[in-house]
C-alpha cells in the first residue's frame, strides 16, 4: 500500500496541472460558503425593516449548528472540480498509455486500481478537510457564545463526507468508461446536473413518486439537503426530504459497492 | 530451461483472429528474433505474455512459473511504444518504473541514462525529447536494475542509424552476459546480426520457431562460376544428389538436401566433365530471403 502512495505521489508531485486544479479546489470551497455568507451578511446587515425582516426569515444560516447543513449544501455544488482532478487523474494514464506501462513495469490491475482508489480516497479526504474547515471557521466567528447544541447538526460532516466520495467515485468510473479526459468531464456535467435533474423529476411524476432519487448521483445529492430557510418555502416537503437522509445514506453506500466493483470488473476483463 | 513458455495462445478483436493457436518456447541465454509482416501479431503475441492484453485461450509461463505481477518485476520491457508521463522529466519518469519494478535504484537510474546517452538531458521534460531521445528513454527504462530478461518491440524504432548500431551492439553485450532477449523487429538485417533464435509469424499463425541455423538452413546450396555458365549448368543439372539448379547472372547454384553438400565434389564432378570452375563457394540464404519465401511476400 505504502508503495502503491509512493508511487502516486512520484507521478503528482511535479505534475503543474494537478496542482493548479487542487489549488482552484481549495480556493473554491472557502469561497463559494464565503461568497454566500458575505452575501448574507451585506443583505441583514443594516437596521433597516426589509433587511432585519429578511434576517428574521432567513434565521442565521451560518451560525451553529445550521452551519454544518448550509455549507455541506453549498460546497456540494461545487463537486464538479475535484471531479476534473478525478477525471484527470485517470483519463491522463490512458493519454499517456502509463496504465499499460504500470502493469508491464510489474503492478497487477488491481494494484494499478487501487492506487487510484487511494487518489479518490486522498482528493475526497482534502475536500472534506476543506469543508470541515471553512464551517467551523464560518461557524465560530458568526455564532454566539449563548448557542447551545452547536455540534446537533455535526452529522452533517458524515452526510458531506458520503456524498464526496460518491460522487467522485462516478466520476473516476466515467473517466475509466470513457478515457478522455473533457469528454468524461462533459458527460459528468450534463448527466450530473441535466439528465437526473429532469430525470428525477420525470421518473417521480410518470413511473412511481419518490424513485427519482434511486438515481445514481440523485441518491448521493439527497444527503445534503437545501439549508433550513429554504426548507420553509415549503415545510412538508422538506421534512420529507429530511426523513429520507437514514435510507439515501444505504443507497449511496449501494452505488458506490456498484461503482467500484464495476471498475474492478471492467479492468480486469479489458484490454489495456 | 525454458524462460517463457507459450502454449496455443489465441486472441481475436472482433472478427479479426489476430493469433490463431500460437507455441513457442524461449531457452535460457537465447536472443530471440519475432518476425512478421505488418498485422502478424508480434505485438499482440508480446502485450499478452506481458498481461495487457487478454488472451482468449491458451497459457503462457515465465521461468517455468504461472505469470504473476512479481514475475514480470524481473523482466525489462518495450512495448510498441515509449510510455512516459509527458510532463515528467526522464529522470522522474524512471523513478516510477523504479519504485513499480523494485529494479534499480538512483545510481542505476543515472547509469541507465548515460548508457542511451541521455544523462544530459535527464531534466529534461519528456514531452520535449526528439522521437529517437524518447525511444532511448523506453530502452533504459527497460535497461533498469540489470534484468535478465529483456523484451523489446521495435527497439530501433525512430532511432539514428548510430543509434541503431548501438542497441544492436547492446543487445551483443547483453547477450554475451546470459541475458535473455526477446526482440520483434521489421529489421530483419538487424535482427539476424543479433538473433539466435528467430519465430516467423503470419496473419497469426507461427510459420516456423527454432535456432537461426535451423530456420535459414533447409537445404544446402553451392554457388559456383565459370567462364560458360550455360555449359555449367547443363553439366550440373546432371549431378547425382542435386534437387534444383538456379542460375543468375553471375553464377550457377546447385541445390542440395540438408547436410549433403560437399564443395569437392561438386569441384571434382565439374572437373572431370570438363569445365574449370572460378568460384565456388557454400551459400547460406539470408534471413530476408527465408522471410519473404516463409511468408509469400
Amino acid at each position: 500500500m505504502l508503495n502503491l502512495f509512493r508511487t502516486e505521489w512520484l507521478k503528482l508531485k511535479n505534475y503543474p496541472g494537478f496542482w493548479w486544479i487542487m489549488g482552484i479546489t481549495v480556493l473554491s470551497y472557502p469561497g463559494i460558503n464565503g461568497m454566500f455568507y458575505f452575501i448574507y451578511k451585506e443583505n441583514t446587515a443594516n437596521t433597516k425593516t426589509a433587511a432585519q425582516m429578511l434576517k428574521m426569515l432567513l434565521g442565521n444560516p451560518f451560525e451553529f449548528p445550521e452551519v454544518f447543513r448550509t455549507t455541506a449544501f453549498a460546497s456540494s455544488l461545487f463537486v464538479v472540480i475535484p471531479a476534473i482532478l478525478v477525471i484527470m487523474l485517470i483519463t491522463n494514464e490512458y493519454t499517456y498509455k502509463t496504465n499499460r506501462q504500470n502493469v508491464i513495469d510489474g503492478w497487477s490491475r488491481n494494484q494499478f486500481l487501487m492506487a487510484k482508489f487511494l487518489n479518490v480516497v486522498i482528493i475526497s479526504l482534502i475536500v472534506i478537510a476543506l469543508y470541515i474547515i471553512v464551517t467551523l471557521s464560518i461557524g465560530f466567528s458568526t455564532t454566539g457564545a449563548d448557542v447551545k447544541d452547536k455540534f446537533k447538526l455535526a452529522h452533517y460532516t458524515a452526510l458531506f463526507s458520503l456524498q464526496a466520495f460518491a460522487q467522485l467515485s462516478f466520476a473516476f468510473l466515467l473517466g475509466l468508461l470513457i478515457k478522455r479526459a473533457f469528454i468524461a468531464l462533459g458527460v459528468f456535467i450534463f448527466y450530473k446536473i441535466i439528465v437526473e435533474n429532469i430525470g428525477a423529476q420525470l421518473l417521480n411524476k410518470y413511473v412511481l413518486a419518490d424513485t427519482g432519487r434511486f438515481l445514481p448521483t440523485e441518491s448521493s445529492d439527497l444527503l445534503t439537503p437545501v439549508p433550513a430557510f429554504l426548507g420553509r418555502l415549503d415545510p412538508k416537503v422538506y421534512d420529507h426530504a429530511l426523513s429520507l437522509i437514514n435510507q439515501q445514506v444505504f443507497i449511496t453506500i449501494g452505488y458506490l459497492l456498484i461503482f467500484w466493483g464495476l471498475i474492478f470488473w471492467i479492468y480486469k476483463k479489458r484490454d489495456l | 530451461m525454458s524462460i517463457l513458455q507459450v502454449q496455443d495462445l489465441k486472441k481475436t478483436y472482433g472478427k479479426i483472429q489476430a493469433l490463431k493457436g500460437v507455441s513457442f518456447e524461449i531457452p535460457q541465454g537465447a536472443v530471440f528474433g519475432i518476425l512478421g509482416p505488418n498485422g502478424s501479431g508480434k505485438t499482440t503475441m508480446l502485450s499478452i505474455i506481458l498481461d495487457v492484453l487478454n488472451a482468449d485461450s491458451g497459457t503462457y509461463s515465465w521461468f517455468g512459473e504461472p505469470a504473476s505481477p512479481d514475475l514480470r518485476k524481473r523482466i525489462g520491457s518495450l512495448l510498441e511504444t515509449p510510455n512516459f508521463y509527458h510532463y515528467l522529466s526522464g529522470v522522474n519518469n524512471l523513478k516510477i518504473t523504479n519504485s513499480i519494478s523494485g529494479r534499480g535504484d538512483a545510481v542505476a537510474i543515472n547509469e541507465v541514462l548515460q548508457k542511451v546517452k541521455l544523462y544530459e538531458r535527464r531534466n529534461s521534460k519528456f514531452s520535449s525529447y526528439s522521437l529517437g531521445m524518447k525511444q532511448r528513454l523506453a530502452i533504459a527504462a527497460a535497461l533498469l536494475g540489470d534484468p535478465q530478461i529483456l523484451v523489446l518491440d521495435e527497439p530501433t524504432n525512430g532511432l539514428d542509424p548510430v543509434g541503431i548500431m548501438e542497441i544492436r551492439e547492446l543487445i551483443i553485450e547483453l547477450s554475451k552476459k546470459g541475458h535473455t532477449i526477446i526482440m520483434a523487429s521489421h529489421l530483419l538485417d538487424e535482427v539476424e546480426k543479433v538473433c539466435t533464435h528467430v519465430a516467423i509469424l503470419k496473419l497469426g499463425t507461427l510459420v516456423t520457431s527454432g535456432s537461426v541455423e535451423d530456420v535459414l538452413v533447409d537445404e544446402d546450396i553451392v554457388e559456383g562460376s565459370a567462364a560458360d555458365l550455360q555449359q555449367l549448368k547443363a553439366v550440373l543439372s546432371n549431378m547425382p544428389g542435386n534437387t534444383g539448379i538456379t542460375v543468375t547472372d553471375l553464377t550457377v547454384q546447385v541445390h542440395f538436401p540438408k547436410g549433403t553438400a560437399k564443395p569437392e565434389e561438386v569441384n571434382r564432378y565439374c572437373f572431370n566433365n570438363g569445365i574449370t570452375l572460378q568460384q565456388l563457394a557454400i551459400k547460406k540464404k539470408r534471413l530476408e530471403e527465408k522471410f519473404f519465401e516463409l511468408t509469400n511476400n
